[in-house]
């Protein structure tokens, strides 16, 4: 029995289904990242866990309770929101002990509570503050501290970094996989930041028009998306239509240049259409003695990203993005220079299949 | 960016005028200003400076506070004074019980209905009150529902007077905090529906509140229509009643029914000053 457990949930707004057979299980101390575009129903999903919305169908679980038709104010659930909502007439340690203050415990217990989870949130002596006297970036720290004062079982994370800049996102980011960690709490976590997902979550729901289109740990999503969708929305991808020349050795046709790949092609035929992806960090210049997976290609624009450099070449009309890292010694082609790149078989991921007639 | 609009000619001559006389561009926009300034507060206050000048001239060729020393020293003076007193503080409880939780919902739950709500509220508006006395005295002066000869009415009738205040006194005041995501966040810790009110609603709302309390609270002390039709002393009526007798104690009642406006006014500037830095900043 898993310690969270999602079965069938279904939720449909008027005319709109926003989420549809939603299957889930959740194990303890795992983080789990909801993963999509606006509108994917990931929110919708976070929601009737925390009670929040009532599911249309279907039943949650956690730790084997069934708690579909409690209120929110009576499940075992910490949420931290996309816009902190501190309360802004309480003080940093009036919000942290709030939940403790509802729930009637004594005095100095909240105190010590507060004074724990201030040390925890790196946040030591500022209890007297107001919200208004606080960076975006603490006060949601002080919201995460919030939501775990009261020890939940299960801590639901509502896009919490979307409203801070850059930088911040990246060591809040850090710091609350680290507090989850040291915790042991089990977490969803909600973004539409594909970096954000890959780099906090055990695994990750990557959902799209209220259906989960693929469930799987951070590298597995990335390095083999399921489904067209999932490749796309995962990172940068180069999805282009080949032909497939000889199925029994997975030979494929790009613009007249033949290219192998190593699996994901069974059941095609010959004269099938498919659609492969290469991620852009697989292609690399020709070094000698490459004599398979060979693209003719012109280049057609360089790109400096800081710590990537991004090389647009043209194979026939086809336009392919190449990653390379950067280093001061990196010696690039010029602008419509005639080159030659390559890739593994392995980096060959096929997405869908078209039969010919 | 460079101006491409048709002002654009006019706006370079100008620019260039000013450059060349700034002082006496801007000295004259200021005189402008003056002008304004003066003459509307010419218009507010001269009546105003006439009546005080004419209340406090009860004796002949001095000037002195007797029509207000008249005016207190009659008891009935107190008596309406405390019953008006007693009607604002009842329609202030009230119309904070019913608006302030009605706001609230709509705010949280059926967000759509806020135009309809406040078009509601705008009625009072519409309807004068005379019409909306007797409309009360025709409703409730008969069975099945007799509130005639019952405070209740009154009371009813000036919650109704003071609805568009107080409700768009809250109104703003929900508008300027994400109440949505504060009751879901004390949803998650455990609240119930009176701890979110009380505890998380009400202190953000504070400002707003205290503004909507301090209209009603003018406004309920200087009524008429409602107190007088419906047989009910109040502060409005004994103001006409006396002025129907008397030449300078009404200027003097004038004066100081302003002033208690001016005081409730001036006490909300004064409590908003002090809890405006804790509201707007926290909104964000």
């Amino acid at each position: 029995m898993a310690f969270l457990e999602l079965h069938n949930l279904n939720k449909i707004f008027g005319k709109t289904e926003a989420v549809a057979d939603f299957n889930l299980d959740i194990e303890k101390g795992e983080l789990v990242s909801f993963l999509g575009p606006s509108g994917c129903g990931k929110t919708t999903t976070l929601r009737m866990v925390a009670g929040f919305e009532v599911p249309t169908t279907g039943r949650i679980k956690i730790n084997g309770v069934d708690i579909t038709d409690n209120p929110p104010n009576q499940r075992p659930v910490g949420m931290v929101f996309q816009a902190y909502a501190l309360f802004p007439n309480m003080t940093v340690a009036g919000n942290i002990g709030f939940g403790m203050k509802i729930a009637r415990k004594p005095a100095e217990q909240i105190r010590n509570r507060v004074d724990e989870m201030l040390e925890l949130i790196h946040m030591p002596g500022l209890g007297d503050r107001y919200p208004y006297q606080l960076s975006g970036g603490q006060q949601q720290r002080v919201a995460l501290a919030r939501a775990l004062a009261l020890s939940p079982a299960l801590l639901l994370l509502d896009e919490p970094l979307s409203a801070l800049d850059a930088k911040i996102r990246v060591s809040l980011r850090s710091e609350i996989r680290a507090i989850q960690r040291k915790l042991g709490i089990t977490a969803i976590y909600v973004t539409h930041d594909q970096e954000e997902a890959l780099s906090l979550s055990d695994r990750v729901v990557v959902m799209n028009v209220g259906r989960m289109e693929q469930v799987g740990k951070p590298f597995e999503i990335y390095n083999y998306p399921k489904t067209e969708f999932v490749a796309q929305f995962v990172g940068t991808l180069n999805a282009v239509k080949a032909e497939v020349i000889d199925a029994a050795s997975r030979t494929l046709r790009i613009e007249g240049q033949n290219i192998q790949a190593a699996a994901g092609l069974d059941g095609v035929r010959n004269g099938d259409r498919v659609m492969i992806a290469i991620r852009p960090e697989r292609l690399s210049f020709t070094t000698e003695g490459v004599k398979a997976n060979l693209l003719e290609c012109r280049i057609e624009n360089i790109t400096f990203l800081g710590s990537i450099v991004r090389i647009q070449v043209l194979v026939g009309a086809l336009t392919f993005h190449m990653d390379t890292f950067n280093n001061p010694f990196l010696e690039l082609p010029k602008i419509g220079e005639n080159v030659q790149i390559t890739f593994s078989r392995e980096a060959v991921l096929a997405l869908s299949q078209e039969k010919s007639t | 960016m460079r101006d491409t609009s048709v002002f654009a000619p006019w706006a370079t001559v100008r620019a260039f005028f000013q450059r060349l006389r700034p002082e006496e561009g801007r000295r004259k926009s200021n005189v402008w200003s003056w002008f304004i300034f003066i003459l509307g507060m010419i218009y507010f206050f001269l009546p105003l400076y006439a009546t005080f000048v004419f209340s406090l001239k009860m004796i002949k060729d001095r000037y002195t506070f007797e029509a207000y020393k008249v005016a207190f020293q009659d008891p009935n003076f107190f008596s309406h004074f405390g019953y008006s007193v007693l009607w604002a503080i009842l329609t202030i409880v009230i119309s904070l019980l019913l608006i302030v939780p009605t706001a609230y919902w709509v705010h949280w739950r059926t967000p759509r209905l806020r135009p309809v709500v406040e078009f509601i509220t705008l009625m009072p508006f519409v309807v004068p009150a005379v019409v909306l006395t007797f409309g009360l005295i025709r409703a409730y002066g008969s069975p099945p529902i007799v509130l005639i000869g019952s405070p209740a009415l009154l009371i009813a009738g000036y919650v109704t007077l003071s609805l568009p205040y107080m409700f768009r006194a809250v109104d703003t005041g929900l508008r300027s905090i994400d109440v949505r995501t504060l009751t879901e966040a004390a949803l998650s810790l455990g609240a119930g529906w009176r701890v979110i009110l009380t505890q998380v609603i009400f202190p953000n709302l504070r400002v707003a509140i205290l503004s909507g309390v301090f209209l009603t609270f003018a406004i309920v002390m200087g009524e008429f229509t409602f107190a007088s039709l419906l047989a009910w002393p109040a502060f409005g009526p004994y103001m006409e009643e006396i002025g129907a007798m008397r030449a300078y104690t009404p200027q003097a009642l004038s004066v100081v029914s302003f002033l208690l406006t001016w005081g409730s006014i001036g006490l909300l500037q004064l409590v908003s000053r002090g809890a405006g830095q804790e509201q707007i900043a926290g909104a964000h």
